[in-house]
Parts: C-alpha cells; sequence; structure tokens
C-alpha cells in the first residue's frame, strides 16, 4: 500500500464498473450492477436510496464485511494502490479494518457485545491500532469518550451496554471507531434508530470529529435531511447503480434524473396542503433478472422509448455534477421537471441572489429545504 | 433436532419465569430468582416422591420377602402388615416421608438382609459420584473445544471439523448409548488389552467405563456449543468487531465462544442427568461397585425396598441437578439480572 | 377489455393469466427501433412498475429443495425406505424361515447351535439353534413397532394436549406445573419402575414409554400456539383480515409438522434403545420373543468368544443402520424446514 500523503480534495478511492452478485436458492442476485465512483479526501459523501438499493452492499466492500453468499464479479476498487476486490485472506484486509477504514453501523443496540464493559470494548480497539497498554491505554479511552461527548469516563468506562441509553451506545461506537485513527468514516444510517433530537447530537459529533481528525466520511442513509446537513457531495442509488452524483446544492436545485426528481417530490415538506402527497408508483426491479436499460424506466412517468433499452451512459452537467439519463442526451427531447422541483429551484434562485455569490456548501441546500416547505 | 425441542422448551421456560418476576436493581433480583427456584424444587421434589412411592407400592409382593414360595399366605399377610404395606396410602406415604427426613431410607431384604439402606447406599455412593464428575469434566474438556472448533471450521473451505465432528456426533446421538457402551467395552478391551473387570487400584480399568460415560455428553456439548456460537457469530457486534480490524482468531475465543457459553450452562443438568442414567448400565457392565450397578443389582434380585429407596434417590438427585442448572443461569446470564434496564434508551 | 367485475372467480382467475400471458416486456417492444424513434416519449404502464419485485418463495418447495439438496439426506433417506421396506417383506420372500423353530442339523438331530454364518443361514444360527437372520428382522419388526406405536402416541396425544394447553389459557398454569413436576424424572427412570412393577412384555414398555414421552411434545405445540397469538407477525396479518384458519395452515403448520416428524423419527431409536437397556436389567421382553434388545443382549452373552461375535454384530449392524438413516434424515427435514436455512 502507498503511505504517500494525499491532499484535501485529490481522489483517495477510486471505483471502477463494481459488480456484487449474491447466490439466493441457486439464483444469482446482482446487487451491484456496475458502479462508479470516486472519493475525494476530506470530503464528506453521502449515498441516498432506497432500502434495496445496494447502498449497505457497497460501502461493505469497502471493508470485506459482506456476507459469505456474495462475490465481487467485476470491477475494482482501487485505494492507495491496493485494489480492495483482490483482498481475500484475514491478514490483507487487517491492514485496512479499523486502522484505514473504520464503521459505525444502524442499530446501536446490538453493535456493542453485551457482556463485555464499554471500556474493554473501546481499549481491545486502541491496544490494538495504537499498540497502548494498561494505563496509557486507559487514558486514551479518556480521551476518546471525552471527544464523543460523554461524561465521567472512569464511572462508564466500568459499564455494560445495557446501562447506556441508545444515544449514549452509539457515541461508544464512535469512539471506538475512531480508536483506530482511520483514514476513512464510513458511517452506516447511524441515526436511523435514534430519535430525532439524538440524531441531531451525533451528527454534530460526527462533524466535529471530521474536522478534528481530518476523516473522510461516507454517509449512507435514505434521510434526505441528514444528507442536507451533514454532506458535500451526494451520491443516488437505485437498483444497485448510481444514478446521479454532484455536490449538494447541485442534486438538490438542479437534479437531473428523473429519479432524483421523484425522491425530492416525494419529500413531505414539499407537498402543498390540501393536495395528495406524491409517492413513486410501483417498487424496485427484481435484480434477480437482468435489467435492461435504465432501471428506473418502468416507473418513470415520463419516459422515453430508449429508456427500456439501453442502459444510459453518465453525462456530465458540471465537472462536478454526473447523471446517468437519457435526458441528457442531445437527441432527446427535453422533458419538464415536475412542479415540486421547479418550485424547488426557484427558491434557491431567490437565495442565490439574496446572499450575492456565497453559495458554498450545505446552508443553502438546509434552509431552502426548509424554506419550501409550504 | 430434539435439540430444537429441548431449547425452545427450555428457553421459553426461561423467559416465562423472568417476565413473572418484578424486577429491581442489583444482586437482590439474582438471589430472589434463585430462591424462589428453590422452593419450588422443594415442592415438586415432595409430590415427585409422592408418586413415585405410591407406584412402588403396586411392587410385587415377592420382592419383600426372602424365601416367598415357602411362606403360608398368614405368614405373608403378617409380614407385610409389619412393614406396613396393609396400611392406607397416605398414611404410607407420611411414614416415608418422616422416615426421610429422619435419613432412613428403609431396610434391605433381600441384598443384605437387616442392613440398612442408607448405609448400603453411602457405600457405594462415593465411586459414582467420583465416577461421574470425572466424566463430566472430560466431556467438558473434550466437547468445548471440538464445538467450537466445529463452528470456527463453518466459516472455512473444506470444513473439516464440522465434517468430522457432525459425524461423531450423528454416530453417537444416533446409536443408543446401551449399544455403543457394549461396543466400547468389547473393543476397548480387545484393542487395549484393559480387563473388562473395574478394580479401583488398576487405573487402566478406568478409562473404558470413564469415556463411555462421557461419550454421549462430549458430543451433546459439541453440539449445543457449535449451534451457539454460531449464532453468535451471524450477530451485530460480531460484525462491528471484525469491522474493527480485531483478528479472527481473537473474535472467535473473545467474542463468539465467551458469549456462546452463556445459554450454554442450562444443557449441564440435562447431562448430568444423562450421565446418571448411563452409570447405571455401565456401572453392572464393568461390574463397578457403585450406586448404579446396585440398583440394576436390586431389581434383578427383587430387593423392593432397595430399589424404593435407590428410585427415590435418584429423583431426588434429577430435581436437584435441574435446579442447580436454573442457578447456574441465573448467575451467568446477564438478561436475568439485567432486565428492566433492557431497551431504555 | 373485459370487466373483471362481471367475470366469475375462476374466469378471473384465467383471465388474469391470459392477460399475463399476453404482456410483452417493454423491452421486447422497443429494442428493433431506428435511433430516432427510441428518442421519443413512451407510455407510462403502471402495471409494469408492479412487476418488479416478488418473491418465489413457496415454503414448502424450498424445504424439499433444501432437504434434497442435501445429497447425505436423501441418500439415508433412500436407506430408511429400502430397510423398512425389507423388513416388512422379508418373511414374504421365499425359502424365508421362521424366527422361532429350533432347526436340528437333519443328520445328528442335534440342535445346529452356535453355526457361523454360511449359505444356508445367512446371519448363522444362535446359541440355541435358530435362525439369526430370521430372529434379526422379526426383532427389527418388534422393535420398529414399538418405536412406531410410541412415536404414533407422542404426536396425536402430545399435539392434543399441546393444543389445549396453548389455546385455553386457564389450563395454562395447570399443566405447566405438571409439566414442571415430571420433567424433572429421566424417562429411564420412569420406564424401570414401570417395568419392575408390571409384567415385562410389549405392552409394558409401549406404556412406559407413552407415560412420559408426550410431555416434551405437548410443551413445543403449546409454545407454538402461544407464539401464534403473541407474535407481530400474525397480529398483523390479523388485522389484514387473514382468516384463523389461513394462519394455522400458513404459519403454524410448518414448523409444527417440520418438529412433529422430527420427534416421530427421533422416538424409534430412543424407544429401540430403552428396550435394550431394560432387556439387560432384565425386565425387558420376554427371551423368547425377537426384538432388537433381546437379539443384542444374548449377543452380549457371547461377545468374548471372537468366532461368536458375529451373534452381536448383525442386530447391532441393522440397529445402527436403522437409528442412524432416521436421525439424519429426521434432523435434516428440520434443517430444510427451518426458513433461516431457505437461503441457497
Amino acid at each position: 500500500m502507498e503511505d504517500n500523503d494525499i491532499q484535501k480534495g485529490e481522489t483517495l478511492i477510486s471505483i471502477k464498473d463494481l459488480a456484487f452478485d449474491f447466490t439466493l436458492r441457486g439464483q444469482t442476485l446482482h446487487a451491484l450492477r456496475g458502479i462508479s465512483l470516486d472519493i475525494k479526501k476530506g470530503e464528506s459523501l453521502a449515498i441516498v436510496g432506497e432500502s434495496g438499493s445496494g447502498k449497505s452492499v457497497f460501502v461493505s466492500n469497502l471493508m470485506g464485511l459482506n456476507a459469505q453468499n456474495g462475490h465481487v464479479s467485476g470491477g475494482s476498487i482501487m485505494y492507495r494502490g491496493l485494489d480492495l476486490t483482490k483482498l481475500t485472506t484475514e491478514k490483507e484486509w487487517s491492514e485496512i479494518r479499523g486502522r484505514r477504514i473504520a464503521m459505525i453501523m444502524q442499530d446501536p443496540m446490538t453493535s456493542l457485545n453485551p457482556l463485555k464493559t464499554i471500556g474493554w470494548q473501546i481499549s481491545e480497539a486502541v491496544e490494538m491500532h495504537r499498540g497502548l497498554n494498561g494505563e496509557a491505554a486507559k487514558k486514551a479511552v479518556y480521551e476518546l469518550l471525552g471527544d464523543v461527548g460523554i461524561s465521567n469516563p472512569e464511572r462508564r468506562y466500568k459499564q455494560y451496554p445495557y446501562e447506556f441509553s441508545g444515544g449514549m451506545r452509539q457515541r461508544v461506537v464512535i469512539a471506538i471507531a475512531l480508536a483506530c485513527k482511520p483514514e476513512i468514516l464510513i458511517c452506516d444510517e447511524p441515526t436511523t434508530a435514534l430519535d430525532v433530537t439524538i440524531q441531531a447530537q451525533i451528527l454534530g459529533i460526527l462533524k466535529r470529529l471530521q474536522e478534528k481528525y481530518e476523516l473522510t466520511s461516507i454517509y449512507i442513509t435514505h434521510d434526505l435531511g441528514v444528507v442536507a446537513d451533514v454532506a458535500d457531495r451526494v451520491a443516488v442509488m437505485y437498483a444497485g447503480d448510481i444514478v446521479e452524483v454532484g455536490t449538494c446544492n447541485e442534486v438538490f436545485y438542479d437534479p437531473q434524473h428523473p429519479y432524483t426528481w421523484a425522491l425530492l417530490s416525494s419529500l413531505p415538506q414539499l407537498g402543498i396542503k390540501g393536495e395528495q402527497l406524491y409517492s413513486i408508483e410501483g417498487t424496485p426491479p427484481n435484480l434477480f433478472y437482468e435489467v435492461h436499460g435504465d432501471a428506473f424506466a418502468s416507473r418513470n412517468p415520463h419516459p422515453l422509448k430508449i429508456d427500456f433499452v439501453k442502459c444510459p451512459p453518465m453525462f456530465e452537467v458540471t465537472p462536478t455534477h454526473f447523471a446517468r439519463t437519457w435526458l441528457l442526451d442531445p437527441r432527446s427531447p427535453g422533458v419538464e421537471k415536475p412542479e415540486h422541483i421547479k418550485r424547488l429551484n426557484e427558491k434557491y434562485q431567490e437565495l442565490m441572489k439574496k446572499n450575492g455569490e456565497s453559495v458554498s456548501g450545505q446552508e443553502p441546500a438546509r434552509t431552502a429545504l426548509e424554506g419550501a416547505a409550504i | 433436532m430434539r435439540a430444537v425441542i429441548e431449547k425452545c422448551n427450555n428457553s421459553s421456560k426461561r423467559l416465562a419465569e423472568i417476565r413473572s418476576i418484578n424486577f429491581s436493581k442489583g444482586q437482590d433480583t439474582v438471589t430472589k430468582y434463585i430462591s424462589k427456584r428453590i422452593l419450588h424444587s422443594l415442592i415438586t421434589l415432595c409430590i415427585v416422591i409422592v408418586i413415585v412411592l405410591a407406584l412402588l407400592r403396586q411392587m410385587p409382593i415377592e420382592g419383600y420377602f426372602n424365601n416367598f414360595d415357602k411362606m403360608s399366605q398368614t405368614q405373608i399377610n403378617v409380614t407385610l402388615k409389619q412393614l406396613g404395606l396393609k396400611d392406607p396410602l397416605p398414611v404410607q406415604v407420611g411414614r416415608y416421608f418422616v422416615q426421610l427426613l429422619h435419613g432412613d431410607f428403609g431396610t434391605s431384604i433381600k441384598y443384605r438382609a437387616g442392613y440398612s439402606n442408607a448405609k448400603i447406599i453411602a457405600q457405594k455412593a462415593p465411586l459414582s459420584i467420583e465416577i461421574g464428575l470425572i466424566s463430566l469434566a472430560i466431556a467438558l474438556i473434550l466437547g468445548l473445544p471440538l464445538g467450537a472448533a466445529m463452528a470456527r471450521s463453518t466459516r472455512s473451505k473444506f470444513k473439516f471439523w464440522d465434517r468430522f465432528g457432525t459425524v461423531l456426533i450423528v454416530i453417537v446421538q444416533a446409536i443408543p448409548s446401551a449399544v455403543y457402551y457394549l461396543l466400547i467395552q468389547l473393543y476397548g478391551s480387545e484393542w487395549f488389552g484393559v480387563s473388562m473387570l473395574f478394580s479401583r487400584s488398576n487405573y487402566a480399568t478406568w478409562i473404558l467405563p470413564i469415556f463411555s460415560l462421557s461419550l454421549g455428553n462430549i458430543v451433546y456439548y459439541a453440539m449445543w456449543l457449535r449451534r451457539f456460537m454460531v449464532d453468535e457469530a451471524n450477530k451485530d457486534y460480531i460484525k462491528l468487531a471484525c469491522a474493527k480490524g480485531v483478528s479472527q482468531k481473537k473474535i472467535w475465543d473473545r467474542h463468539v465462544f465467551r458469549n456462546a457459553i452463556v445459554p450454554l450452562v442450562q444443557y449441564i443438568p440435562n447431562s448430568i442427568l444423562f450421565t446418571l442414567m448411563g452409570s447405571l448400565y455401565v456401572e453392572s457392565l464393568y461390574s463397578i461397585p457403585g450406586m448404579g450397578g446396585l440398583l440394576v443389582q436390586a431389581i434383578k434380585i427383587q430387593d423392593n425396598t432397595l430399589v424404593e429407596a435407590l428410585v427415590v434417590l435418584y429423583s431426588m438427585i434429577s430435581v436437584v441437578g435441574l435446579l442447580l442448572g436454573d442457578i447456574l443461569m441465573a448467575i451467568f446470564d446477564p438478561r436475568i439480572s439485567f432486565t428492566g434496564k433492557e431497551g431504555a434508551r | 377489455m373485459n370487466s373483471f367485475a362481471d367475470l366469475g372467480s375462476s374466469k378471473l382467475e384465467s383471465s388474469l393469466n391470459d392477460e399475463l400471458k399476453k404482456h410483452v416486456s417493454a423491452y421486447d417492444k422497443y429494442k428493433d427501433l431506428p435511433e430516432d424513434e427510441l428518442f421519443t416519449p413512451a407510455e407510462f404502464d403502471s402495471s409494469e412498475a408492479e412487476m418488479g419485485g416478488y418473491s418465489n418463495y413457496s415454503y414448502w418447495k424450498a424445504t424439499l429443495r433444501a432437504f434434497l439438496h442435501n445429497k447425505t439426506a436423501a441418500f439415508f433417506l433412500a436407506v430408511i425406505v429400502i430397510v423398512l421396506a425389507f423388513t416388512f417383506i422379508q418373511p414374504l420372500l421365499p425359502n424365508q424361515r421362521s424366527a422361532k423353530t429350533i432347526y436340528n442339523d437333519s443328520e445328528t438331530g442335534i440342535q445346529i447351535v452356535n453355526r457361523q454364518p454360511d449359505s444356508e443361514f445367512w446371519f448363522g444360527t444362535n446359541s440355541i439353534g435358530q435362525d439369526l437372520w430370521a430372529r434379526t428382522w422379526a426383532g427389527t419388526r418388534t422393535s420398529l413397532g414399538i418405536g412406531f406405536a410410541v412415536a404414533c402416541w407422542e404426536a396425536l396425544f402430545g399435539t392434543v394436549i399441546g393444543l389445549l394447553w396453548g389455546y385455553v389459557r386457564k389450563l395454562d398454569t395447570f399443566f405447566t406445573e405438571f409439566y414442571n413436576i415430571f420433567d424433572n424424572v429421566p424417562q429411564t427412570l420412569v420406564l424401570i419402575l414401570i417395568s419392575y412393577i408390571m409384567k415385562p412384555g410389549v405392552n409394558t414398555i409401549i406404556f412406559a414409554l407413552c407415560l412420559t414421552g408426550w410431555l416434551g411434545m405437548a410443551r413445543f405445540i403449546r409454545n407454538q400456539v402461544v407464539i401464534i397469538r403473541d407474535r407481530d407477525y400474525n397480529l398483523a396479518s390479523r388485522c389484514l383480515g387473514t382468516s384463523t384458519g389461513r394462519i394455522i395452515t400458513k404459519n403454524l403448520l410448518p414448523y409444527l409438522v417440520s418438529v412433529i416428524t422430527l420427534r416421530m423419527a427421533l422416538a424409534i431409536p430412543e424407544a429401540i434403545g430403552n428396550e435394550v437397556f431394560v432387556t439387560y436389567i432384565g425386565i425387558g421382553l420376554p427371551t423368547d420373543m425377537a426384538s432388537l434388545g433381546n437379539l443384542v443382549q444374548a449377543g452380549r452373552l457371547v461377545m468374548s468368544q471372537p468366532e461368536l461375535r458375529y451373534q452381536l454384530l448383525f442386530p447391532t449392524a441393522v440397529l445402527a443402520v436403522i437409528t442412524i438413516s432416521l436421525y439424519i434424515v429426521g434432523n435434516s427435514f428440520a434443517d430444510a424446514a427451518d426458513p433461516k436455512n431457505h437461503v441457497d
């Protein structure tokens, strides 16, 4: 593995045409169908999608944590000169897991070993990755507990997970992930199982820690509010493929893919009082079968005939914004954006004018979303 | 598997009892639970003894006499009356209870006429206990590692230990123990040149009987441990430990194994019972002068009071054994002490 | 298009099937169009949208698949079927001898005692001159009969009690206490007791084994019934309007059948084992009766002489084949029936 210093903003992980299959009841499930994505150092990337779109499978590949009946069937993941898809033995993965890439998972109630104190669980990671022992390890654990906002670390060290609430447990999980001082932190739906107030706290901790430790964060979520809160870039996944990727503002205010339109339109905040809320008709395709053309075509209210025939390539909208849809092909007739999206766009234009040129980061995204609610 | 039913039965039994108790913080819960179980077991014990006694009263009366054929009907009746066997059942049961409380298990009639049963049994018991404990220890020492190896090998390509262990488990569990005890005795003594007759001083003769007794339990523990470990290995916190970068070996030992042992504890009493019943056969096969062999002998010669004493004693041991299992479970299973806090956010 | 409201339900079904067959996927519809036509709007077909994800999961199919996929299980299933069939066909085959007759040498008139297996007596003869081949199969029939009787009783009585125990809440405490008491005494002990008290015989053994055997089954059935009432997915089913009958057949029955069959499969080896044990003590079946237990014990008596060992080994071999096959088949079926294993 190459250990050279990669600058902030440069590509850290390069994923090309990643395909992943599961063998289920004698049939093959094509969970990932050729994903290409670049992850930049220091950024905060959110991966959004419905249940079953393949988000968790995708990031599990970065750590080799998928179930035994799954295997990579194509593509590569290049990280510091190493192709992660080629790693098979535990020894090979031990360089990556925890040390370089760490993960926090969705359900804090089951993420911790119920029969060991949380101090033990954190120091297991500390001892392993930092080579500390005894008192030094303990001090490091106290420091970590402080980092995640757990007070009274001496007492907490000796306690068991059942003595913690859900939010506190998630903080412990974050502490464990950071014990390793990783380069990349994957957060697989970190706040889904928590209530809204705790959610804000946890996201706050994650943002603070990302700055402090110069982490590259990858968030998996289906909650667009979380995306708006934490992410620099967003990748929208559908049926095992990425359909749109761009900065937060670009994807929220200038979405190009019909699925992104549908997703954003479904936000309750964008609903008009008295009218029926928008929902996407139908269900995601059965990935046991081969998908012809654009996977979203059958649920797209305004499809083109070619959407059913051929899979569109990624079209560039801006150097940072790409979408996989035939609508961006010069040969396609223009399709009108749905009502909700137009409204969102207008709000954004207003904000742009108000703030002059200062449109960067997530701020406008969130405020406009809030403002668009009627 | 019979395993499945047992597991369901046991875990729902535990859960039902857990739910039925009001919990507060701390060690009190465990002691409360234990006291409740002890009381429960005492009651169970009394009922079991009553039923056993009632049944035993149906024993063929020849068993009460040394020379039954030569006695006249009047003589028979007189003796029966003397023994208190003509009294109504509740009276007999009550009398027996009082006797029991004094440690009196009756007097032998045929085995060693006039001798107190309690004394006879007390002479034989230590050896049985010794052999029983050793075989249980060996079962744990051999069975647990086997189960762990089997669980670990489910993830490997060849799955050697899993296959080997499974074959062993199938053979030992399918073939009735009465049959493989025989085969072990036969071929064990032939191949290793050990006598089939037990002799306390000759340690070589201890090997076969102890091995026979422990075989069933080795396989039992291995099977359950493997099952529990495989279940634990699929849980979320193991995935997190993997993500932490903990080595596979450490994960299996520190996390999976340690956590899987906890539910295993509830199967120890069952294995004690198994050893108990097994000892009946094994002891008489090898002529070991223990309690089990004593029962077989008593049955063969039809010494009613001795049979009665032993059956009652074995029932008591069974009840106590299961009670012990519950207590161990209470100590080991954090859910019992910790319920009430579980699920708090 | 027909209005579906006009059709009766069977016609409805066939009509639906026809529609589905007629349906051509959009891919096939458009794939051969020229480029400029491809970039024109297509119509939105909501039925195509719904056809996406559906599971082809059928519980019994998946169970059967998992079972047969397991080659060992399939093999042993064949074995046990063959052995069972043979056991009962054997007396009908030509040249079979009776299990009880003592055979005398035609020349000397003395009983043919302890003869090694040869072309005349395939399993040899035992110490009183009986044909071991015939005796082994007769013994198998007896032992299987006992085991099967016990298994059936367990299944029937156990299920009935279990259902009552589960449904009728008032009986729950009574049965639970009852169970707790009787669960404490090992079955072997009860068997010894009963056999000691009553006259040795087939009925005694069946009675003794049935006395305690049903408890485990009843407990399990009861647990399943309670689960039906209490599990969330059943509550959800009821909310959606599913009838109790359907809940029973779709949610409960699959588990029940698999466990009942397992229990029955395992009861037979258990019964044989108990029978061997009890015969050894002397309170088993009468010695003239052929049973696997008797045969094993008789074989035990001569096992120290290597040339007579066959008298132990033949019945043991048959016993081993039967018990191992039943164990494997029973367990494999139970595993196959467990939905968690319907993954690959």
